[in-house]
């Protein structure tokens, strides 16, 4: 409420500083003018003759100079109109009176939160309850991690949560401090490997095999690292060789490895095609089609989603995938008139409308 | 609260400014005072609102309120508060903020102290402003707002970019948006003069100081930024024709184009087209200026705001008021009167002359940083214009023009006595001829030309004092009637003599620097001793520390030059978290000149690489631009109206025209 | 003299200066202008031992040999080729392998780009403009050089969230 009166008293501050200009009479004739700074000029030419500044010869061109641009200057000024003018001016407070608030509050109810409190950071506990989103513990965290940076146990809990986020690169960096300063191992190596690939969008960079490769040769059985290097292969077209990877793996797997199955699905994708080639994992499957499939199979997912929010529109997440899907396609233009089609579906309602417009600006496309 | 009062006042500034760029001019074209005053009135109330609002968003940077995306993205709560503060204009948002605030308060200065100007001009020069305000008004609150929500919003903040937490960079960008945004008010007084269709001498009165103003921050700002970049890089270079750099050099050289000009207008009534179309020319290299930083279409180090969007949008501003203004021009710069006469040898013509050869030169710089641009959109070919260019067409330009800045305030209005100049200026050329002569001796075949530009720079220093000593007709008349006119004399001709003099002395350290600066660059290990320039620096020790959230690698030096003593200690600052490192360089001041020391990375036998640079008087680079700064400042504190008269044809030569 | 020669005086002298300064751009564009190149276009276009040109790419991991009295050499590499490149000096504090990095600098008779300047990105996210826009002309941009790796992750993953 006091929000309002705030926003009520500086609306009124506005209009008067229109308003009071208007109230005074006329007739004060304010303002300098150009005889003026000439009469000055004249003046200062006196003073100047007095002080021996200049000569008496050179005092005289001066003044002569001076008087003829004073005659035209009062020749100007005379012909300039003046006078009140009674419907402007009414027109005018009009505008102020009206005109001024409404803008205002339509222009600022499009843009601002008014619901939205203060948070400043010392009115806020600084507990973690359930109820806080995991990013303000990363937050914590990090804000510790920051203040003690060989803490490698504080880089190895917070890696896996910030890769998770989908922060890889934090995770890239967190893992590197993890092997610094809590030691070396094949795990971390291949979780640095798997985070690096993920910054990549899913592909085993060089830098990706590098990390798998230095797991590998501190423990040759490490489950991760292996299946990874059998991946890397698998991108690199080397079917066979990712296939022999995998084979391996599966024979000396223990019989209750929780990764047969994936070991299992992914050796069917590139040996046997004929056996259930796609998993639920959909999208690792499009990575290993040609382009022109993988682009078709995307294509086939956007236009469901879009047909989806076409009929309800009231789903703000949805709105917000089928917009990045576009940019990440390259499709800009289809991204703009997605978020245009968005806007209006949910423009009904500001919760939403603002939900879409922070997940918009997140996208880097607020506008 | 706060976030909500701040966006709702910059929505309320927005409707005041349009209402100040409509109302006034109606007034205006029907005579009545009362509309006419409405402008005053809107353009203090803005100010008041802008004003409000930037505390706002300053309050909230120093509260840590994460609510708004644009502390959350931009601050830390562990930063100290002091750059907490300047971290408000450190980003592309605040820092438009910022732009705004201050042409908010460019225009309420003109309201509140533009009395002695006529009604009309001040309602036409504050509509321009409002028009000028309220296209950044809205293109901060649609495409780049500072007071965005989060409606979650996180626990901590994003940045502690350790780069940016500097003091030079929090006071830089102040400084050149002064300099930038000033130019808008000759640019309001020039388009409100085209409006009205009117224009003499009276007019170049009002506007000097508005032009002065912006100039003096402006020399300030792109001094400040360069030392800036010179200490904190640690490349040791003080200029790299880098496109932002470039950007706000050509504003400058405008603004001093236009300086003079308007001192021809001011006093003979003469270049008033000319000086109008440089007021245009000036505010658009500004705006342009804007554009290239704030669009990130360069390749530049700078470029910290990548948005098309909003480049966009600059963009149409740009071409809004660019096109618009020279289209305005165009129609009607032929209705205003032309003005007084004058002898292609005078004060005068030596002003056109300046003009000529400061306008030339910025167009090369315009050239030399649009090309690329052009030819890539064009031909797709890729570009650099680097340093190479602008020496070879930007030193050109300025020679002539260096060798005739002492001829210009000894020649007399309307028609001047070359000849005469020239004998006065006989001691000034010695001088310069004798330091060239010197300077020869001395390095004994060393680089040519760096003698001929000191000996240059040095005739301008001495051309300055001689036409003090002219002035005041020192060696005369007695000394302490020359001390009594030195006292009489107007401000504004001090002004000149400064920075002409600044002129020169920055041309020194810029020689100075380039040509006879040495450099170490190796591994040392611990005892190692280099020699620089005949000073022996001993790494003593290399220490690590732990800061409050980095590492840092200390390295002292002892310096020994003969028997003194000094220790100098650069450091190497890791910033585990981040991931990133800074380097501290280590300065070491004697008289003019420099010692610096940058260190680079570790070798894995314990020895460090280290670059050491003595570079000779180069503190004089900036301290060319202070004085000239004082110089404008000088002229600005001259209230005094200036009329030129034109010697008679027989006046005594021992009296010269006193301004 | 009369109006009309003042007139023409001045135009005169503001032209040759005009004619000066345009002289001086056209004569410093055909010296000093160096071009961007990246290890493909190199070899492609067959650039002359000795003309400066600036090298764009990403330092290729593994290549980096520091050697004695701040000697470096490194390869800049563009997906599709590679070029040795010989340094002397202080790298930038942001130079790291895998990362985009611009050379100046020439061929030298063995085919070995000496360099006397090294840029290297100034920021985490800051990839040189000139090296992006290159590398995704050629094709060669795959999601592993930028932040839009994890964006394009993210995409895909909720793209899959919808089909379930």
């Amino acid at each position: 409420m006091t929000l309002w009166f705030v926003f009520a008293l500086m609306t009124v501050a506005a209009i008067f500083a229109v308003l009071w200009p208007l109230s005074r009479s006329s007739s004060a004739k304010g303002g300098g003018s150009e005889t003026a700074v000439y009469k000055d000029q004249l003046a200062e030419i006196d003073r100047d003759v007095a002080a021996g500044l200049i000569g008496v010869a050179e005092a005289e061109a001066a003044r002569v100079e001076i008087g003829r641009r004073l005659l035209a200057a009062a020749e100007g000024e005379r012909d300039l109109p003046s006078g009140a003018n009674l419907g402007l001016r009414r027109a005018s407070a009009i505008l102020a009176l009206i005109g001024l608030p409404i803008a205002a509050v339509t222009f600022y109810l499009s843009l601002g939160s008014p619901r939205l409190g203060d948070f400043p950071l010392a009115s806020r506990v600084r507990t973690a309850d359930a109820n806080q989103p995991i990013e303000n513990m990363v937050a914590q965290v990090e804000a510790h991690l920051e203040k003690n940076p060989t803490d490698g146990r504080g880089w190895t809990v917070l890696a896996p949560v910030l890769a998770r986020l989908g922060r890889f690169d934090d995770a890239v960096r967190a893992y590197r401090n993890a092997i610094n300063y809590a030691g070396d191992s094949a795990e971390r190596r291949s979780d640095l490997g798997e985070v690096l690939a993920g910054a990549a969008g899913g592909v085993v960079t060089a830098e990706a095999k590098a990390e798998f490769e230095r797991a590998v040769a501190q423990n040759a059985d490490e489950p991760k690292a292996n299946y990874f290097l059998g991946l890397a292969a698998e991108q690199d077209g080397r079917q066979a060789d990712a296939a022999a990877i995998w084979q391996g793996m599966l024979a000396k797997a223990p019989a209750d490895a929780p990764w047969r199955p994936l070991l299992q699905s992914a050796l069917a994708r590139v040996g046997a095609p004929a056996a259930p080639a796609v998993s639920g994992d959909a999208m690792a499957a499009a990575k290993d089609m040609n382009e022109d499939d993988r682009n078709a199979m995307i294509r086939g997912m956007v236009d469901r989603l879009a047909t989806r929010l076409k009929q309800n529109g009231d789903d703000v997440e949805g709105w917000l995938r089928l917009v990045r899907a576009y940019m990440v396609m390259g499709e800009r233009d289809k991204a703009v008139s997605t978020l245009t089609e968005a806007r209006q579906a949910v423009g009904s309602d500001a919760e939403r409308l603002r939900q879409l417009n922070d997940g918009l600006k997140k996208l880097g496309l607020d506008g | 609260m706060i976030a909500e009062a701040g966006h709702y006042a910059l929505v309320l500034a927005l409707a005041l400014a349009l209402i100040q760029s409509t109302v006034p001019i109606a007034g205006a074209r029907w005579g009545d005072h009362a509309l006419m005053n409405v402008a005053r009135s809107t353009a203090l109330a803005q100010l008041l609102f802008v004003g409000a609002s930037f505390t706002a968003l300053t309050m909230l940077h120093v509260v840590s309120d994460f609510s708004v995306v644009n502390v959350f993205e931009n601050s830390h709560s562990a930063k100290p508060l002091l750059y907490k503060i300047t971290g408000v204009w450190g980003n592309h948002e605040g820092s438009m903020l910022l732009w705004v605030l201050i042409l908010a308060l460019f225009g309420g200065l003109v309201a509140a102290f533009g009395n002695n100007l006529p009604l009309s001009l001040r309602a036409h020069v504050l509509a321009v402003q409002g028009w000028i305000a309220g296209a950044f008004y809205l293109f901060i609150l649609v495409t780049s707002n500072p007071f965005q929500r989060i409606a979650s919003p996180p626990i901590e903040g994003r940045d502690l970019n350790p780069v940016l937490q500097d003091i030079g960079l929090a006071v830089h960008p102040p400084m050149l948006y002064l300099g930038y945004v000033g130019f808008s008010i000759s640019f309001s007084f020039a388009v409100a003069a085209l409006i009205e269709g009117r224009i003499d001498a009276a007019w170049a009165r009002w506007v000097r100081p508005w032009t002065l103003m912006a100039w003096i921050f402006l020399t300030l700002g792109i001094a400040m930024g360069s030392y800036w970049a010179y200490y904190e890089l640690g490349w040791g270079g003080w200029w790299f024709w880098d496109p932002v750099e470039n950007a706000s050099l050509m504003p400058w050289l405008a603004g001093t184009a236009l300086l003079h000009s308007a001192v021809v207008m001011e006093k003979r009534n003469a270049l008033k087209v000319w000086t109008i179309l440089l007021s245009i020319l000036t505010f658009s290299l500004s705006l342009l200026g804007t554009f290239l930083v704030r669009s990130g279409v360069l390749t530049s180090v700078h470029a910290f705001a990548t948005d098309p969007a909003r480049g966009v949008f600059i963009l149409l501003i740009l071409c809004l008021f660019i096109g618009g203004s020279l289209s305005l021009y165009a129609w009607r710069a032929s209705t205003l009167k032309q003005g007084g006469l004058f002898a292609p040898i005078s004060r005068e013509g030596a002003l056109v002359l300046n003009n000529l050869f400061l306008t030339s030169a910025c167009a090369t710089v315009f050239i030399g940083t649009l090309y690329p641009l052009a030819l890539e959109v064009l031909t797709g070919d890729k570009i650099s214009v680097g340093a190479p260019f602008f020496n070879l067409t930007f030193g050109p330009l300025f020679v002539p023009l260096l060798l005739a800045v002492p001829f210009g305030p000894l020649l007399a209005w309307k028609r001047g006595d070359l000849f005469g100049a020239a004998q006065r200026l006989t001691a000034a050329g010695v001088v310069g001829l004798v330091a060239i002569a010197v300077l020869f001796a001395w390095t004994h075949g060393g680089a040519t030309l760096a003698p001929l530009a000191i000996g240059l720079a040095v005739f301008v220093i001495a051309g300055a004092i001689t036409d003090l000593a002219e002035r005041i007709g020192l060696f005369r008349v007695p000394f302490t009637s020359a001390i009594a006119r030195a006292r009489g004399l107007p401000r504004a001709t001090w002004g000149t003599v400064f920075a002409h003099a600044g002129m020169g002395v920055a041309l020194i350290g810029i020689v100075c620097e380039t040509t006879w600066n040495s450099e170490y660059i190796g591994t040392m290990k611990p005892n190692d001793v280099a020699t620089v320039a005949g000073y022996q620096l001993k790494l003593d020790e290399i220490t690590q520390r732990q800061g409050p959230n980095f590492r840092e690698m200390i390295a002292q030096f002892t310096v020994r030059d003969g028997e003194t003593l000094q220790v100098m200690t650069p450091s190497k600052r890791n910033f585990t978290t981040r991931g990133s490192s800074t380097t501290e360089a280590a300065l070491l001041t004697r008289g003019a000149s420099q010692l610096y020391i940058s260190l680079g990375d570790t070798n894995a036998d314990g020895a460090i690489a280290v670059r050491i640079y003595h570079k000779p008087l180069v503190l004089l680079i900036w301290w060319g631009p202070v004085l000239m700064a004082f110089g404008g400042l000088l002229s600005l504190s001259d209230r005094r109206l200036r009329v030129g008269a034109p010697k008679p044809a027989k006046a005594a030569r021992a009296l010269q025209p006193a301004e | 003299m009369t109006r009309k020669q003042r007139r023409l005086t001045m135009i005169g002298g503001s032209l040759a200066v005009l004619a000066v300064a345009a002289g001086l751009v056209l004569n410093a564009m055909r010296d000093s202008i160096v071009f961007f190149s990246t290890p493909t276009m190199a070899a492609e276009k067959q650039i002359p031992t000795g003309k400066r040109f600036r090298l764009g790419g990403l330092v290729q991991p593994g290549s980096l040999v520091k050697g004695d009295n701040l000697a470096v050499n490194f390869s800049i590499a563009d997906g599709s080729a590679a070029l040795p490149v010989a340094y002397k000096g202080i790298l930038p504090d942001l130079f790291r392998e895998g990362q985009g990095v611009i050379a100046e600098g020439a061929l030298d008779a063995s085919g070995v780009f000496k360099a006397d300047t090294v840029l290297a990105k100034h920021d985490e996210t800051y990839m040189p403009k000139d090296v992006a826009d290159a590398l995704k002309k050629q094709g060669h941009w795959k999601d592993d050089y930028a932040k839009q790796g994890t964006t394009a992750a993210q995409a895909q993953g909720t793209i899959q969230g919808t089909t379930k």
